[in-house]
């Protein structure tokens, strides 16, 4: 825009250090989902083709007049599944799911009791390469091989894209966090059980996720140069779990990922769906600065605000269903609210709750872009 | 033996409920007074939960604990449960999505609390919901949505509902993490929730109404 005085690295990276940016930066979640939905693609296409899923995602970015970082968005479900970014089964559009409905876990109790102490023992890595993912899919090694090598060029072109725009993906580096993986895997119910009735087999597990993760995370950021990584947590709030539970089997792994992440220089991004209301204030033990909290719509980022004002920086939360069936005037309004109350002194990135939904209204997304450009 | 049983399942001690099942089974107590303890468990359970002092972990826990008491005393129960129902549900998660997690939950604490279920499961087109209304004449349909995609088929199932003279007296329910009141007013539901537990406490306070 051209009364910006930052440009958008400037502008994300002041806020992220808690200073006073030129305006609120806008990063929207658009994923290859959201993009085919505003592009007018159908999710069979993006779920199935690097480059559809890149191109849809450009498309957008060009059709909204950008916004200040990017999401990384080259990926196929596939691809998700056989790097073990999502170890479950899933439903992909084209393939066992109408070519109009967007890619999704399959929620089954696919890793079994017994396999907690395999990955205690051998690491994840290993048990998921050499017996979990036989369990998810039945492509042969060289499907496998080819789904990352697809996933690598898909991630090139995205890149080749950003450069032409001279524009930065927010992160690049992404991983889940060991708690939520364990849950996908096991299943909500049974992963529950073991948190009462197994715990220390599952402590055990967890131990060693987080002694893997931790290097792994330090060397990717640093790997791909862009000093942010992604942490996502969908199943550990006071939504779910009493805080003995969190405290317990969630606090103390976060925290060595975050301080062992800060020592070398790399914020992580917390990406957080369902209510952290109740666990807010134990984000204030993190170092000033060290992440950044993306809310998904049901935490109160109004009240997160207040716990974390001036220590953390905060980035959401349009909610989904405004952006499908809300109207242009009320994004504005929500917009113009998050950028006043959350914003007002900066420490807050506008985001969308959780991801721009698959199916939002192309006005309405145009709202939430220009009304996070335009305000001062 | 009655309170061993509720305090177990409140306690959620999984090795004691089997057992004092069984036991009581054996000692030839009523099959149905045996399930009116559960119940009256799981209501403890949800009183807890709406105290703050139990989260949903401990719902879902609950409820897996009820399931395997009723599991074991339906054999002995014959038809001698219908007649005490609370009311009747249909849920869904309609097309669009295949979540279920929170569906079934909350499935299971209806069934705790008497209710007659007929869950239809998941990717449901609204032409076999409102089949199933037809068929089943429901005190309440829950629609559950866990992403924006299944919103316009639940629309269309409402309209539908609508057009086919249905929706009168009949109580529309919308839960999921990504609902909203805002979604609720859009779609002209009567109630919507995140949590389950509330649900539940819905139907009561509407069936209990219904009833007087």
């Amino acid at each position: 825009m051209a009364n910006d005085a930052m440009t958008s690295d400037e502008r994300v990276w002041a806020t992220i250090r808690l200073e006073r940016p030129d305006r609120t930066p806008v990063i929207p979640t658009l994923l290859p989902e959201p993009a085919a939905g505003l592009a007018g693609v159908s999710q069979a296409e993006i779920a199935n083709d690097n480059s559809a899923a890149v191109a849809a995602t450009f498309d957008v970015f060009d059709e909204y007049g950008g916004w200040d970082n990017i999401y990384p968005s080259s990926y196929l479900p596939s691809q998700l599944q056989v790097t073990g970014v999502f170890p479950m089964r899933m439903k992909i559009p084209g393939r066992n799911l109408a070519d109009d409905i967007p890619y999704q876990l399959d929620e089954v109790e696919v890793m079994k009791i017994e396999d907690y102490d395999k990955i205690a023992d051998q690491g994840f890595e290993r048990f998921f390469l050499d017996e979990y993912l036989g369990r998810l899919t039945d492509l042969t090694p060289d499907d496998i091989e080819g789904e990352r090598r697809s996933m690598f060029d898909g991630g090139a072109l995205f890149l080749a894209e950003c450069a032409k725009r001279d524009i930065k993906p927010f992160f690049l580096a992404n991983c889940l966090h060991p708690f939520f993986k364990l849950s996908l895997m096991r299943s909500m119910v049974p992963f529950t059980q073991d948190l009462f009735y197994e715990p220390e087999t599952v402590l055990r597990a967890l131990r060693r996720m987080t002694d893997d993760l931790i290097p792994r995370v330090v060397e990717m950021a640093e790997g791909v140069g862009i000093p942010i990584s992604m942490l996502t947590e969908e199943r550990a709030s006071g939504f779910f779990y009493s805080p003995k539970i969190f405290e317990r089997f969630w606090w103390p792994y976060t925290v060595e990922i975050v301080e062992a992440c800060w020592s070398e220089d790399i914020v992580s991004l917390f990406h957080l769906d369902t209510s952290f209301d109740k666990n807010m204030k134990y984000f204030r033990q993190l170092p000033r600065g060290a992440a950044i909290l993306e809310l998904d719509g049901t935490t109160d980022i109004f009240a997160a605000k207040e716990v974390l004002r001036g220590h953390l920086c905060l980035k959401g939360d349009v909610p989904a269903a405004l952006l499908a069936t809300g109207t242009p005037e009320e994004v504005e309004s929500y917009c113009r609210r998050l950028i006043s109350e959350v914003g007002g002194d900066g420490g807050f990135i506008l985001g969308t709750g959780c991801s721009v939904p698959p199916n939002a209204r192309p006005e309405n997304f145009r709202a939430m872009i220009e009304t996070g450009k335009q305000l001062r | 033996m009655s309170q061993d049983l509720r305090t177990a399942i409140v306690e959620l001690n999984r090795d004691a409920v089997p057992t004092l099942v069984a036991r009581r089974l054996e000692a030839g107590d009523d099959p149905l007074e045996i399930l009116g303890d559960c119940r009256a468990a799981m209501t403890m359970v949800g009183e807890r939960f709406q105290e703050g002092e139990y989260f949903l972990a401990e719902l879902l826990i609950s409820a897996e604990l009820f399931k395997e008491a009723a599991a074991l005393l339906d054999p002995h129960l014959g038809d001698s449960d219908n007649d005490k129902r609370a009311g009747v549900i249909v849920l869904a998660t309609m097309r669009g999505d295949i979540h279920d997690l929170g569906k079934n939950v909350f499935a299971t604490l209806l069934r705790a609390h008497a209710f007659e279920v007929h869950d239809l499961g998941v990717n449901v087109e609204p032409a076999h919901l409102v089949d199933e209304v037809q068929e089943t004449k429901p005190d309440f349909v829950g629609f559950s949505s866990l992403i924006t995609t299944s919103f316009d088929s639940t629309r269309q199932a409402i309209e539908m509902l609508e057009d086919k003279g249905l929706r009168a007296g009949l109580k529309l329910m919308l839960g999921g993490g990504v609902t909203t009141p805002g979604l609720a007013k859009h779609l002209r539901v009567d109630f919507q929730t995140l949590d389950a537990s509330s649900g539940v406490a819905y139907c009561l306070e509407e069936a209990a109404g219904a009833g007087a």
